[in-house]
């Protein structure tokens, strides 16, 4: 009895971490196969968590409104490149310049967030597929501001970021004297580790946020309207208003963590810096355990580890398996959009099962009820 | 919601975006970058000829950021408009070695300064010795940048993440 009920245990824990567990697998293969040594691999991967954690931690509010996973993101990834471009442009640098760029993408991001979550309240139920296609559809926008209306239009004064012809933005602009200076400030060597402290006191700073927020007021609305619409509506909540502003938040805050990211990254590439960033940071959520409907902070960290750990190692465990690096390099795409569609399908059957439970137990009342007036 | 407490919010906002904008202005400021360019060049001003020396050594924030003989450029950057820098002068092939410190305030509105260092020594005005550096601009076609323009769906290049 006892075996069995452990049986079932350990099966329910399986079932509800087959992502992560499966990634656990994969980058037990591939570490060794790699040839990586320990302390390059923990400095990548140090790196990397302090390069995206951020951009995946604003994909946890619109979950918990009930929003689903945030495709959308992407949009406040253009307005943290388009104040970047434009604070590369002033010459300002250094903290300075990121401080700049962050408040600059807020009106954008807000605007941007805005627009999405108005969007996005008119497709209730299908909030994903639309963020997804407002993302691509705001990705002609971007670009036509920054190929054609920077230069003529919102001056660009610099021809190392202007296109020779004489307006519009080169595909690379170059962010060397902001590179890392979150990064290497209070930055602490352990072991050959390189540690960015700030950078990791600043994601510190947002999940103490995150949390806090999860109690207030609005943060507590918008687990009502999460979990139940209908019900939330009912309440007096303004459902409507409480998702706009669940956009809006995710929308400044994937600004905020695009210019982290760039800084790190030391370099903007204009026309696809953003294309696929909702897609990786929304892959590594999904890695971390976390689901359509449900995420946490736990879950940002762990993925950031278990899927950077993958795109660490593949490439070279891709190369000594096949003797082919651009295998793995495959494989890490492969991975990313696996990921997201195992997600998806474990979520609709899960929903289903549950939906079909609920109707059994219904049916079960129901029969029951006619028995007893029947007796 | 009354009035007084939608006055309040109001008033928060406001403030809010207030300090934000100062904010902005303070990080324009501070935040400004510049390339100083050090000249050991002759210089003619008004009849006054300033004779280079036989070396001089920049050094900024205790760093060596150049050394210079004669008809020799070098370069550092700096952020904000107050710059600091350590000459150290060696006047003739041998001689001693002359340590001062300098500081200048540079214009906001240039990128690029370039400094002559013999003009600058000899207490010249600031015309004569700080001029605005502008970069030789390059032929490049429009071959040389690949921007987007098709219409075609394709496989998007996977980068770094």
């Amino acid at each position: 009895m006892n075996n069995k009920s452990f049986g079932k245990k350990v099966l329910g824990f399986v079932q509800d971490n087959t992502v992560p567990l499966m990634f656990i697998v994969i980058c037990a293969i591939c570490i060794p196969l790699s040839g990586f040594s320990a302390s390059y691999l923990i400095n990548e991967i140090v790196t990397r968590m302090g390069r995206n954690i951020f951009l995946i931690l604003c994909l946890l509010i619109p979950i918990m409104a009930g929003m689903g996973l945030n495709f959308g993101m992407t949009l406040g990834a253009m307005a943290g490149e388009i104040a970047l471009i434009l604070v590369s442009d002033w010459q300002i640098w250094g903290i300075p310049g990121v401080v700049l760029a962050m408040i600059l993408s807020i009106p954008i991001s807000v605007l941007l967030g805005y627009f999405c979550g108005k969007i996005l309240n008119m497709a209730k139920g299908r909030e994903m597929i639309t963020s997804y296609i407002i993302s691509y559809f705001m990705n002609g926008i971007y670009q036509l501001i920054v190929l054609y209306m920077m230069g003529p239009i919102i001056p660009i004064k610099h021809s190392s970021i202007k296109l020779p012809r004489g307006y519009g933005v080169r595909n690379t602009v170059s962010l060397l004297n902001m590179r890392q200076c979150l990064d290497n400030l209070l930055a602490v060597r352990v072991g050959g580790v390189k540690i960015p402290v700030l950078t990791f006191l600043i994601i510190g700073v947002l999940c103490i946020f995150i949390i806090w927020f999860r109690r207030t007021k609005l943060g507590q609305d918008m687990r009502a309207v999460g979990q139940d619409m209908n019900v939330a509506r009912d309440a007096g909540i303004k459902v409507e208003r409480t998702r706009i502003i669940s956009m809006i938040m995710s929308t400044v805050l994937a600004g905020f963590g695009m210019v982290i990211y760039l800084q790190n990254m030391g370099n903007i590439a204009t026309y696809s810096s953003h294309s696929q960033i909702g897609m990786f940071c929304i892959a590594a959520l999904l890695v971390g355990g976390a689901s359509v409907d449900r995420a946490s902070i736990g879950n940002v960290f762990l993925g950031v580890i278990l899927f950077h750990t993958m795109f660490i190692v593949a490439p070279k465990a891709g190369a000594a398996i096949t003797g082919d690096s651009m295998i793995g390099e495959y494989f890490r795409v492969f991975a990313s959009y696996g990921v997201v569609t195992i997600s998806l399908i474990m979520y609709e059957t899960k929903k289903r099962k549950n939906k079909s439970l609920v109707g059994q137990q219904l049916a079960q009342a129901q029969k029951e009820e006619e028995a007893q007036n029947n007796g | 919601m009354d009035n007084a407490s939608k006055t309040r919010r109001l008033l928060f906002r406001l403030g809010t975006v207030l300090i934000l904008i100062g904010i902005c202005a303070v990080m324009m400021i501070v935040g400004r970058g510049h390339t100083v360019y050090f000249d050991n060049k002759q210089l003619e001003y008004n009849g006054t000829t300033c004779e280079c020396p036989y070396k001089i050594k920049v050094l900024v924030k205790d760093e060596q950021v150049a050394n210079l003989k004669a008809k020799e450029r070098g370069m550092a950057t700096t952020i904000g408009q107050n710059f600091a820098m350590t000459l150290k002068i060696t006047q003739e092939k041998g001689g001693d070695e002359v340590v001062e410190t300098y500081q200048l305030k540079l214009p906001y509105n240039m990128d690029g300064i370039v400094v002559n260092l013999p003009a600058y020594l000899e207490g010249l005005p600031e015309e004569a010795w700080m001029s605005e550096f502008v970069p030789i601009a390059t032929e490049s076609t429009a071959e040389d940048e690949e921007v987007p323009g098709g219409d075609e769906f394709e496989m998007e290049d996977l980068g770094d993440f």
